[in-house]
């Protein structure tokens, strides 16, 4: 699921989410397909569509009778200490 | 999914205000005969374009990121305010688009107490510029300052999203003051801009060209320009910003100067740096508010090429002719008409590769 996760990209850095830190948690438990997932700001609009994103990308990979659930979340507020390696490479860290 | 009839509001303030624009070039002056909507489209031409075009869309944008249904009547009101200059009642629409930068402000009061941040309160100040330039209008006020006002709250609103795009690197610690002293100087410009506009636009100014050094420096741009694709169409888009940015803060002090440089400064800014930032992120806005999914391709450089060389042409050919100022006001209108039609013609070559997702739970 992890991987299904990378391919959902952010248009202006072209990072993933993944790379990113935006995914706090990923968990598949008794038929259910959960992730719980923060945006850089509170203020984009682009947040819907990552998330369709997300869920686009796991229902290529989750098994068809298990359900999908994404939850958009504000806490622990986002900060950049939470990207990847190849993120912090990236913007020169 | 933000409603068609918001989208013809956006669609419709920016024509009547590129028509405004255009007429004030000296361009088509032939519609000034057809009827009083050209005539009034020309006087309102920058309320047109900063309050109702740009104010209805970037409303439209913290809404959707909101999703509260209240936050709607920002742009609606704005909209609506838009029309109501076009049909001959500017006390109504000019009172209205007031109305509607309150809401605004609450809007983004509630978005800072979701996350509080920089960028969050750069916004929230952003949206408080934008009430000052509409109460100053909707009083009766027809000079510089409503219009530094409207500036200031389009400048601070993209400052904020940049700011909040630098959290990706890692910063001087001298950044963040000095942005903070930036908006600080820009605020104060614009206050002073009603008793003592010669002080208040070299101080607007300065801290425009300020500004656009601090962007240069810091943003993620200077990344971004080293990707590919959208990524790197952007930080181009963004960049060049930067340099009309500059350029129409040197002018803006000029003008307040006494320089005939008024054309520069706000041009430069509204198109130059403005526009050619909107054309950056559209590719990403439009799929995220009007749910219309773009195929992006090195076509989209077409529209920021025309961009560029036609207010090269405007202002500096139109230092030297003003028949080239006049072609070059043109031109800038037809690459915003190119810049729609790449759009449309984009959003028409994407295939539809989404196939919907089952027993979806959503919790945002």
């Amino acid at each position: 699921m992890i991987e299904a996760l990378t391919r959902v990209v952010d248009p202006e850095v072209s990072l993933s989410i993944v790379d990113l830190g935006l995914v706090y948690g990923v968990v598949v438990d008794d038929g259910l397909a959960r992730v719980r997932m923060t945006m850089t700001s509170a203020a984009c609009p682009v947040a819907d569509l990552i998330v369709e994103e997300v869920e686009t990308e796991l229902d290529r990979v989750v098994p068809a009778e298990c359900r999908i659930e994404v939850e958009l979340c504000w806490e622990p507020p986002w900060d950049a200490s939470m990207m990847s390696r190849r993120a912090r490479v990236f913007m020169h860290w | 999914m933000v409603k068609p009839s918001l989208i013809g509001l956006v669609a419709a303030s920016l024509v009547a205000a590129i028509v405004g624009g255009l007429l004030r070039a000296g361009v088509g002056s032939q519609l000034l005969q057809v009827g009083d909507v050209a005539s009034r489209a020309l006087v309102a031409h920058a309320a047109l374009m900063l309050s109702a075009f740009l104010g209805t869309a970037i409303s439209i944008e913290r809404a959707v990121a909101l999703k509260a249904r209240w936050s709607y009547l920002a742009p609606i009101g704005s909209g609506i305010a838009g029309l109501l200059l076009l049909s001959g009642a500017p006390e109504a629409g000019g009172w209205i688009a007031a109305a509607a930068a309150f809401v605004f402000v609450a809007v983004n009061v509630a978005l800072a107490l979701r996350q509080w941040a920089s960028h969050s309160a750069l916004l929230l100040l952003g949206s408080t510029a934008w009430l000052v330039g509409n109460l100053l209008f909707a009083l009766g006020q027809r000079n510089i300052s409503p219009l530094t006002w409207w500036f200031a709250f389009v400048i601070l609103t993209i400052a904020a999203e940049r700011l909040e795009m630098t959290r990706l690197m890692r910063l001087q610690r001298a950044a963040g003051p000095l942005l903070r002293l930036i908006v600080v100087a820009l605020l104060l410009g614009a206050a002073l801009s009603a008793a003592t506009p010669r002080a208040g636009g070299v101080l607007f100014g300065n801290a425009l060209l300020a500004l656009s050094v601090w962007l240069a420096r810091f943003d993620v741009a200077r990344r971004t320009i080293h990707a590919h694709g959208l990524s790197r169409y952007m930080a181009v888009c963004l960049l060049t910003g930067y340099v009309w940015l500059g350029s129409a803060g040197i002018a803006w002090v000029g003008m307040s100067l006494g320089c005939p440089s008024r054309d520069w400064a706000l041009h430069g800014l509204g198109l130059g740096f403005i526009v050619s930032m909107m054309m950056g992120h559209a590719p990403v806005i439009l799929p995220a508010v009007a749910r219309i999914k773009l195929r992006f391709g090195p076509w989209f450089y077409v529209p920021v090429l025309l961009l560029h060389g036609s207010l090269l042409l405007r202002l500096a050919g139109g230092a030297i002719a003003p028949e080239l100022g006049t072609v070059g006001a043109a031109a800038n209108a037809a690459a915003v008409g190119v810049f729609a039609l790449t759009l449309l013609a984009s959003a028409l070559a994407r295939p539809d590769s989404r196939h919907r997702p089952r027993n979806l739970i959503e919790s945002h």
